[in-house]
């Protein structure tokens, strides 16, 4: 075989090899669209018993728990403030991910905060995320963040105080535990229910946690604590000022002109604050403070 | 159009057939008749799913073994043995030879998968099930399965042109396994903040072959639609990405010094 018809294939491919590479990619955009309209159905977990795939794992158990995670990531972000989303695959997916490897803390950290979570941000199931991160402290018994995160669960999702006190106080017994923790159980067990606590335990959350998402959160709630703090003390001296003229105050003005007040106080975004005709402080609808709706919400009978 | 390849594709389908490669079917047919006695006893109103789910996955992976194994060793196989010598005397290009063994070998995986097929409906059959008009969707799903099996087959004899049957093996698994999770190499690059991470998984999800595409199994078990359309694509995805790895590995083959 002569040089030059040796050496022509290889020129018909680099000709070709590009072209028919955008073709298959140009193509493949096309097939994910339609595959994308089969995905509702593809959508499932064919094999749902943790300890059975356990089973098949085969040794692998580490390994497939890291694939389980990431799934359970993908799964929870692909839905995350999605309107209408529901997430009733989350608690398979963690139950199965923490079986396969039951040390891995940030499945239990997480998954808690994703299964928490109520509206468009989790599951709101707060009483899958106590059993989740409970079972953590059972297979990590040394670890005290999973009794912080019990601790605030019980504290911020139901309002049970004493068992959050409870929890924050176990976690304050273990190795390397923060002193902060001991103060938090206390503080709890006298003070459940108070802004100030609420305060405390988001404060931590904002220092101890490095991912992003976490910090903003808490800074967000921070931020709404600081607003409900300042509409509650507007509001006792909107009676203050009712006391005295016989009306409610139609703005924060008048309790200023009153000498109530020596400045007009804002929220935490510069927003300054309204009140309502029956008296009560209100946020000016274009503030972006949001009021967290745990203590906007009368506690749930039964856990005191 | 030379017909040089078709003697060689015969001669590859009947040297397959020699070797018992079809014996496979003996297994896949213990398995189903298993499965079809089995699940009846352990199983509640899934009878149906899972034969078609079973036997599905059954085709599809019996059928991947023999496309990677036969088809790594497509070329080496004939250099080992020297037979390549006296077929490339004759009035045959290199490029027709690999065509030729390329074809031979999804001829057998035809006629491999078509036996399974009929298997499978008579497990069906054999369940009490009447057969309705989603069965359809079955064969689609095999169909499907085909192109996924042309298209491995494909990269093996490319892998084989230039390595080892080892080395081949090795690779063609590899490419596999990230094409089935190409779709998710690509999620998972949308959801990290990292431009640059994000651009590389996109390239890598639309550079390897995407082997998700053809996974309708589950679809066709529940009896849920498949559009025309995605049909039509994958075929011409298939062919396409076929197309590709048969040239590059002519242009290597046709270079490789086999002295």
């Amino acid at each position: 075989m002569s040089r030059s018809s040796r050496s022509r294939p290889r020129w018909t491919a680099l000709l070709l090899i590009p072209l028919l590479f955008a073709a298959v990619a140009g193509l493949q955009t096309r097939i994910d669209s339609e595959m994308g309209s089969l995905t509702q159905l593809g959508d499932d977990l064919f094999l749902r018993s943790p300890s059975a795939i356990k089973t098949v794992s085969l040794g692998y158990e580490s390994l497939l728990s890291d694939i389980y995670w990431t799934r359970t990531v993908q799964y929870y972000g692909g839905r995350f403030a999605t309107e209408g989303a529901t997430f009733p695959l989350l608690w398979p997916l963690l139950d199965i991910t923490t079986t396969l490897d039951p040390q891995m803390i940030i499945a239990y950290r997480f998954g808690a905060i994703f299964l928490s979570e109520s509206g468009t941000g989790g599951a709101g199931r707060p009483d899958l995320a106590v059993e989740l991160v409970k079972r953590g402290i059972r297979s990590n018994p040394d670890d005290w963040r999973l009794n912080t995160d019990l601790g605030f669960l019980y504290y911020w999702r139901l309002r049970d105080y004493p068992s959050s006190a409870s929890a924050f106080l176990d976690g304050s017994n273990k190795p390397n535990a923060p002193p902060w923790m001991k103060v938090m159980a206390a503080r709890v067990a006298q003070k459940g229910g108070s802004l100030d606590t609420a305060r405390m335990i988001w404060s931590e959350i904002y220092e101890s946690n490095k991912d992003p998402k976490i910090r903003e959160r808490a800074l967000e709630t921070l931020r709404g604590l600081r607003a409900e703090e300042d509409m509650q003390q507007l509001n006792l001296l909107a009676d203050e000022y009712q006391k005295r003229s016989g009306r409610y105050p139609a703005s924060v003005s008048d309790l200023r002109s009153a000498g109530l007040i020596a400045a007009i106080p804002v929220d935490p975004d510069g927003y300054p604050y309204l009140f309502e005709p029956d008296g009560k402080a209100a946020l000016d609808p274009r503030s972006p403070v949001v009021i967290p709706k745990e203590i906007k919400t009368p506690p749930t009978p039964g856990h005191y | 159009m030379s017909t040089a390849p078709l003697p060689v594709a015969l001669n590859t389908f009947r040297e397959a057939v020699r070797d018992r490669v079809l014996y496979n079917l003996v297994f896949f047919a213990l398995l189903m008749m298993g499965a079809a006695i089995l699940v009846g006893q352990i199983s509640i109103g899934i009878d149906r799913l899972v034969i078609i789910n079973l036997g599905l996955s059954a085709i599809s992976l019996i059928g991947l073994v023999m496309a990677i194994f036969i088809g790594v060793g497509l070329v080496s196989k004939e250099i080992e043995k020297r037979t390549l010598y006296s077929l490339l005397a004759r009035p045959i290009r290199r490029w027709e030879f690999l065509l030729g063994k390329y074809a031979g070998l999804v001829l057998t995986l035809v006629v491999n998968t078509a036996f399974m097929t009929i298997g499978l409906a008579a497990a069906l059959f054999y369940v009490g099930r009447p057969l309705v008009p989603t069965d359809l969707l079955i064969l689609v799903a095999v169909y499907f399965i085909l192109l996924e099996l042309a298209l491995v087959t494909a990269l093996a004899l490319f892998f084989s042109c230039f390595s080892s049957p080892m080395l081949s093996t090795l690779f063609t698994v590899g490419i596999y396994i990230t094409g089935c999770f190409a779709g998710d190499i690509r999620a998972f690059g949308e959801l990290t903040r990292n431009p640059a991470m994000k651009i590389l998984t996109r390239v890598i999800s639309y550079l390897v072959p995407n082997f998700h595409n053809f996974n309708v199994i589950a679809f066709a078990a529940h009896g849920q639609r498949i559009p025309f359309s995605l049909v039509g694509h994958n075929t011409l995805y298939a062919v396409l990405y076929v197309a590709l790895l048969l040239i590059a590995a002519s242009a290597v083959f046709s270079t490789r010094n086999l002295k």
